[in-house]
């Protein structure tokens, strides 16, 4: 009885953050005149796979995810590395000045003005690094921007795991990254797998960086790839719908495959009963 | 293989946690470390362990200065409180792990593991995780832990502290044995005197970060150097009573004891333990009248709860004695056996009597 009621109450939310990518599916198997049919037509139209086509095969998109991906996985790794290490240190040591909770707080003030504030000054230093339109000039920006989110999630995870497990590893011997390699990151993947998603999300659906530092087709993301087809003669939604469909393939299959991960609290039993 | 701690202060943010400790353990010692929470033992060890850097002061290990040495190289084995079993890995790879950081080989590490899992009785666990252990076991697999390599010394900060009564009993007596068999220089943190007591060579006894005495169980237990000691050892507690000196005798509310001997200060603490106190049913000759607050019959024994004036006195009498509360009885003291104390300053007066 109560978990039918627990249904009632999930099928509004379901459908409103649903529909929206049913329409968008639809419209990437729709031809072009049943795309602008009126009444729309929801259901019984004659799926096509042209616009997939043209998208992967006549227009580059494939270039697009594969920079994507590749900025994407990169960016989420290289904050990972730092972050988790940062955020280690900031739990663990004890420095001077109060330093660990003034550089924590630090840390997070880089997120509390709006991106745009920072996309003038990230593009000229770009420029004279010569690394405009390169997807290196991605990677570091999404890795600084993934990173105090790394830290202050990785921060939380660290605090709760009990320091007495990492205590025994060095006096059985191993070294502090031993003991952060073979005792202490097992025990916080969870956490580890819940980060990488979100910051794989954010980097894979970036558009502002990826539109002022990239301009050319060999940098462009999908995102800015497919905003591209927004032009002052037409607009490609077939197109654009078909891109957008594939770029959600990656982030879902991902986030299906850490599901189980994500919720398994591991360091259960960790210290006494 | 030596530790000595040489005038060792650790302060915390302006708290001292640890003052001016200096403590000498000789080669296959075990010595424990007692007092109340928050005396500085645990800090005292980990210390030692390299978990906790030293704010002043030298630790030695083997006469080698080891302020500096990184936890990691320091040789030592520890069982922690919690056990801190790696819940990740079986009771293997989890006995194996400071085998495995050392890099001996994977044959080599299973003899070894399946050497100590057998003396210690837990070869049907190895296969499981430590969560699937009851508390008992993982104890013991703690244990192992520590024991599969041959450290300079096993540090325990009361690792029978989560377990029930019964097993702790047990558990006590298998380690000493083990230390016995081993050889190996043990220190080991506890709050329970009864663990001290048995377990020790010499002990330790702390409070407030201070060290209170350090001493063989026997000595502590007759030769208390002050009124914490006295008091923190034996159980039930020594008793105390505050009085005077005067005309041969110590003099307080309802009572009067001869002394043999006369400490330079007419006030002061006299403590006699449970034991030294005999209680009557009828009166005899230099008995002290007292009556019955309350008695508590352990079984073996009676614990007879005593007023004697404004004093409260705890007596330990055979199991059949029966009194009714609120009756008055008759109690004669083992002169030989009080101990007399500043009652200021609480340190013993002296503790060396003869007839």
């Amino acid at each position: 009885m109560r978990s039918r009621f627990r249904y009632v109450l999930l099928i509004p939310a379901l459908l409103f953050a649903l529909a929206p990518v049913y329409w968008m599916l639809t419209i990437s198997l729709k031809s072009e005149v049943d795309q602008f049919a009126t009444p729309p037509r929801w259901f019984g139209f004659t799926p096509t796979l042209d616009h997939y086509y043209d998208a992967f095969v006549a227009r580059g998109f494939g270039d697009y995810l594969l920079t994507s991906a590749i900025v994407a996985v990169t960016s989420t790794i290289c904050a990972l590395v730092i972050g988790t290490l940062a955020a280690y240190a900031l739990t663990r040591f004890e420095l001077p000045w109060r330093l660990n909770r003034h550089l924590s707080l630090w840390i997070l003030s880089t997120r509390m003005f709006p991106a745009i504030v920072t996309v003038v000054p990230l593009f000229l230093m770009m420029r004279d690094l010569r690394l405009l339109n390169t997807r290196a000039s991605l990677i570091i920006v999404y890795t600084a921007f993934n990173l105090p989110f790394v830290v202050w999630m990785m921060r939380g995870f660290f605090a709760d795991l009990p320091r007495d497990l990492e205590e025994a590893a060095l006096v059985d011997g191993d070294s502090r990254l031993n003991a952060l390699v073979r005792v202490v990151l097992p025990l916080v993947a969870p956490g580890l797998a819940a980060t990488a998603v979100f910051c794989l999300i954010i980097s894979w659906n970036e558009f502002l960086f990826a539109l002022v530092l990239t301009q050319t087709d060999a940098a462009m993301t999908l995102p800015v790839g497919i905003a591209g087809r927004v032009t002052q003669y037409e607009i490609k939604w077939g197109v654009m719908s078909a891109a957008a469909s594939v770029a959600l393939v990656p982030i879902l299959v991902f986030a299906l495959a850490l599901q189980k991960y994500l919720v398994r609290g591991l360091s259960l039993g960790a210290v006494k009963g | 293989m030596g530790i000595e701690f040489r005038n060792v202060s650790k302060h915390f943010s302006g708290a001292s946690v640890v003052d001016d400790l200096s403590l000498e353990i000789r080669d296959g010692e075990f010595v424990v470390l007692l007092g109340p929470s928050g005396c500085g033992k645990t800090t005292t060890l980990r210390m030692l362990a390299g978990l906790e850097t030293v704010s002043s002061g030298d630790i030695f290990i083997e006469n080698e200065r080891v302020n500096d040495v990184p936890t990691q190289h320091r040789d030592l084995a520890m069982v922690f409180q919690s056990y801190a079993l790696y819940p990740h890995m079986t009771i293997a790879e989890n006995i194996g792990y400071p085998l495995r950081v050392r890099k001996f080989d994977k044959a080599q590490r299973a003899e070894r593991v399946n050497r100590v899992a057998a003396m210690l009785e837990i070869e049907s666990l190895l296969e499981r995780k430590p969560r699937q252990l009851s508390g008992g076991e993982r104890q013991r697999v703690a244990l192992a832990r520590a024991i599969v390599r041959e450290p300079r010394a096993y540090l325990m900060d009361e690792p029978l502290s989560n377990l029930d009564a019964r097993l702790r009993v047990q558990m006590r007596g298998e380690l000493k044995r083990l230390q016995h068999q081993l050889g190996t220089t043990t220190i080991y943190v506890t709050h329970d005197q009864a663990e001290a007591m048995t377990l020790a060579s010499r002990v330790a006894v702390m409070k407030k970060g201070r060290l209170q005495q350090f001493d063989t169980p026997m000595n502590i237990y007759n030769s208390p150097a002050n009124r914490f000691v006295a008091e923190f050892v034996g159980s039930p507690s020594m008793n105390f009573i505050d009085g005077v000196i005067e005309a041969g005798g110590f003099v307080s509310d309802g009572l009067r004891i001869p002394l043999s001997v006369f400490p330079d200060r007419s006030r002061i603490t006299l403590g006699i333990r449970p034991e030294h106190l005999q209680v009557f049913s009828e009166q005899c000759d230099g008995a002290i009248a007292a009556s019955v607050y309350v008695t508590e019959l352990m079984g073996n024994e009676t614990f007879v709860f005593l007023s004697v004036g404004a004093n409260r006195l705890i007596a330990r009498a055979p199991a059949d004695f029966r009194a009714e509360v609120e009756s008055k009885v008759w109690l004669q003291l083992a002169t030989d056996k009080v101990h007399l104390f500043d009652p200021v300053s609480g340190n013993a007066l002296s503790t060396d009597y003869t007839d």
